[in-house]
């Protein structure tokens, strides 16, 4: 089998993994090919408008797994491949040095077993850093169950690791992946977290300590696969960034390919706008000060699809607003609907010299439309019309669709 | 008075330094785009390093590290009034000192902000929508930016692709960054990369070496293999990547592929 076929099936088979992030580690180019940049790289974007950093492929898709949601079941009759080593290297070098891609982004599906898997990913590895001298970014997966030693060897060799918790809880895992189990996936993050903080510190004492997975570690979640609302999902991502210091957690809205018993089917179409809700609601856990809890409750269990996660926060809270511009502290600013981390910074910056009048906020970068409700700037109140959060939701709700009336 | 400079930095900033020294500037023009006017006389100025020099000192210490690098940028912008927007920066600038980066909202600080992004936007852009191919004895790389960024680039890539030869070709503008690939040093002792901006007007032939030609179909492949069909959003792909940037772009060269 030639490459070109071999790239077909691997790469179409590992499209359904999330993350292709290229940042959080600045390395500068050490006598061979290639850098990192902290802040990463997108190097073009695909017709679904999901961004291609790194190479992302299956090292293999010969799976003996059989999870109900993924297109290389061991029961799924479709044609297997796997690279060898040098195939992967010299592809991942010659993507590089044309600046096609950022770096790799290497998985794979369980080969035999788990250990023998990731000792072939470690390979590559080896392969592409020692031999071909590459110091591009290098994201690696975690085969479930692999034995720590080879989590290790690996993680020496790689700039961000991941662990795919798949699902938010034990019982859906269960019911969808039944090979696969949360202590065992978590048991890997555990070690993960422990020996990043472990190497870090030495760092700290020895200069020449070689970095472990610099980039931290992720993980990614399906939406949708399951019955699992976004109260679950979201305590779960909370838990995973308080207890495992995880970089990032990725949605990954399902989409059908198999047709099973569990799974929603095949003729469903993708969660894309809830998925969207979660990363914004994801975005909030992590620069905005919000806690789970107040995102979503029992009475709210599933995030408003009309509204996005902070307008529907501020719009449950009104005893908070209207919120005047020139007093309020970071934290509160961060909590108006329109002003992100940017522009709550710049509104510090320049209140320090001038006071914020309601014109200038476009020009700080705040968008008008929704903070407009929500803030008074030197006591005066921009929006339109007395500060009301029933009417302001009406406003704020996306508008009907006008369609001609019928004659009859 | 109207200065007018011959399209370099240090011309802008020489013409800067007869503001303050001579008689007041009423706008800075470049040459080449000048159209005389009957109520201001005007004056070509002779670029002088060491006055420019001086200015740029300037900036620096009574400004601030920070405010010279926005000049900078906007300089290297194809805004037409950008030596009008740095005149009015630099003069607000020379009696706020550092602060006056806090006045975001403020006529002459917003659109040198604003411009600063812009240009800062398209180099990170181009650090990734940027495609090279190897012609056998270099890799060669072809782009026509908005702004005249490619100084802005090179650095990124002498140390990424430090045993390289490679010519990044900005085509709008003719010129082109050329690298020899030995600012490649291992023991790093070596911080100046050996990189040259020159005029440039050439084509590459359109055949490819078939080694090359393997590359980019296994590339055109990916690209479009790693795509979700039941998620396909043109949209959004418009939204990264302009259509104005796409006739450099091998992936976006080929009718799709049947799935």
């Amino acid at each position: 089998m030639d490459v070109l076929t071999k790239l077909d099936i691997l790469a179409g088979a590992a499209k359904f993994d999330v993350s292709c992030s290229s940042s959080g580690v600045a390395r500068k180019n050490q006598g061979g090919t290639g850098n990192a940049k902290l802040f990463g790289i997108c190097h073009t974007w695909s017709a679904d408008g999901r961004c291609i950093s790194l190479l992302k492929v299956l090292l293999s898709n010969d799976c003996v797994y059989d999870c109900c949601y993924c297109v290389s079941r061991r029961s799924n009759n479709i044609p297997r491949a796997s690279f060898t080593s040098r195939e992967l290297a010299d592809l991942t070098l010659q993507f590089y040095r044309r600046n096609y891609i950022e770096g790799l982004f290497l998985s794979s599906a369980v080969e035999k077993s788990p250990d023998h898997t990731m000792e072939k990913i470690i390979q590559v590895l080896t392969l592409l850093r020692k031999e071909y001298e590459f110091h591009g970014y290098i994201h690696v997966k975690v085969i479930p169950g692999a034995d720590p030693s080879l989590i290790n060897r690996a993680g020496m060799l790689c700039d961000r690791m991941s662990v795919n918790i798949e699902q938010p809880t034990e019982h859906s895992l269960r019911l969808l992946a039944p090979q696969k189990s949360l202590p065992i996936l978590y048991a890997s993050m555990q070690q993960l977290k422990d020996q990043i903080l472990l190497y870090k510190d030495d760092r700290r004492h020895f200069h020449r300590t070689p970095r472990f997975v610099p980039g931290g570690q992720s993980t990614q979640m399906i939406v949708g696969a399951s019955q699992d609302n976004d109260l679950t999902i979201l305590h779960t991502t909370q838990a995973l960034y308080k207890n495992f210091g995880l970089k990032r957690v990725y949605f990954s809205a399902y989409v059908p390919v198999n047709q099973d018993s569990n799974l929603p089917a095949l003729t469903s179409v993708p969660p894309l706008l809830r998925e969207h809700r979660l990363y914004q609601s994801d975005w909030l856990l992590r620069f905005y000060h919000f806690k789970a809890e107040e995102l979503v409750d029992a009475n709210h269990a599933n995030l408003e699809t009309e509204i996005d996660p902070k307008s529907a926060w501020a719009l449950r809270h009104p005893e908070y607003f209207p919120l005047e511009i020139n007093r309020a502290s970071y934290e509160e600013l961060l909590r108006v609907p329109g002003i992100g981390t940017k522009s709550a910074w710049r509104i510090i910056n320049q209140r320090r010299v001038v006071a914020i009048s309601a014109d200038q906020l476009k020009k700080l970068g705040v968008v008008f439309k929704r903070a407009q409700y929500f803030v008074t700037c030197k006591g005066i109140y921009p929006g339109n019309m007395p500060y009301n959060p029933a009417a302001i939701r009406r406003l704020m709700l996306p508008k009907p669709s006008f369609t001609q009336m019928s004659l009859f | 008075m109207d200065y007018l400079y011959d399209g370099s930095f240090d011309g802008l900033l020489t013409c800067i330094y007869h503001h303050y020294y001579n008689e007041t500037a009423a706008g800075i023009y470049q040459q080449e785009y000048y159209q005389p006017t009957l109520l201001l006389s005007s004056v070509a100025v002779c670029t002088d390093p060491t006055l420019a020099k001086r200015v740029y000192q300037a900036i620096e210490d009574k400004i601030s590290a920070n405010a010279l690098v926005k000049v900078y940028h906007v300089y290297l912008s194809s805004s037409p009034d950008k030596e009008e927007l740095i005149l009015n920066y630099l003069r607000l600038g020379f009696k706020l000192g550092a602060k006056v980066d806090l006045y975001h909202s403020h006529s002459a600080v917003y659109p040198v902000h604003k411009l600063d992004r812009k240009v800062t936007a398209e180099t990170h852009r181009f650090l990734g929508l940027l495609r090279f191919r190897d012609s056998g004895n270099f890799l060669y790389a072809a782009l026509s930016p908005d702004h005249h960024i490619l100084t802005l680039l090179a650095d990124h890539f002498a140390d990424r692709l430090a045993g390289e030869r490679w010519v990044i070709h900005d085509q709008k503008r003719n010129l082109a960054i050329v690298y020899d690939g030995k600012g490649h040093c291992r023991d790093n002792s070596l911080l100046q990369f050996k990189w040259y901006l020159t005029n440039f007007s050439y084509h590459m032939q359109a055949d490819l070496p078939p080694e090359e030609s393997h590359w980019q179909l296994l590339w055109q492949h990916y690209f479009q293999r790693i795509s979700i069909e039941s998620r396909c959003n043109p949209r959004l792909q418009s939204h990264f990547v302009p259509q104005r940037y796409r006739r450099h772009l091998l992936e976006f060269q080929i009718p799709p592929l049947k799935q």
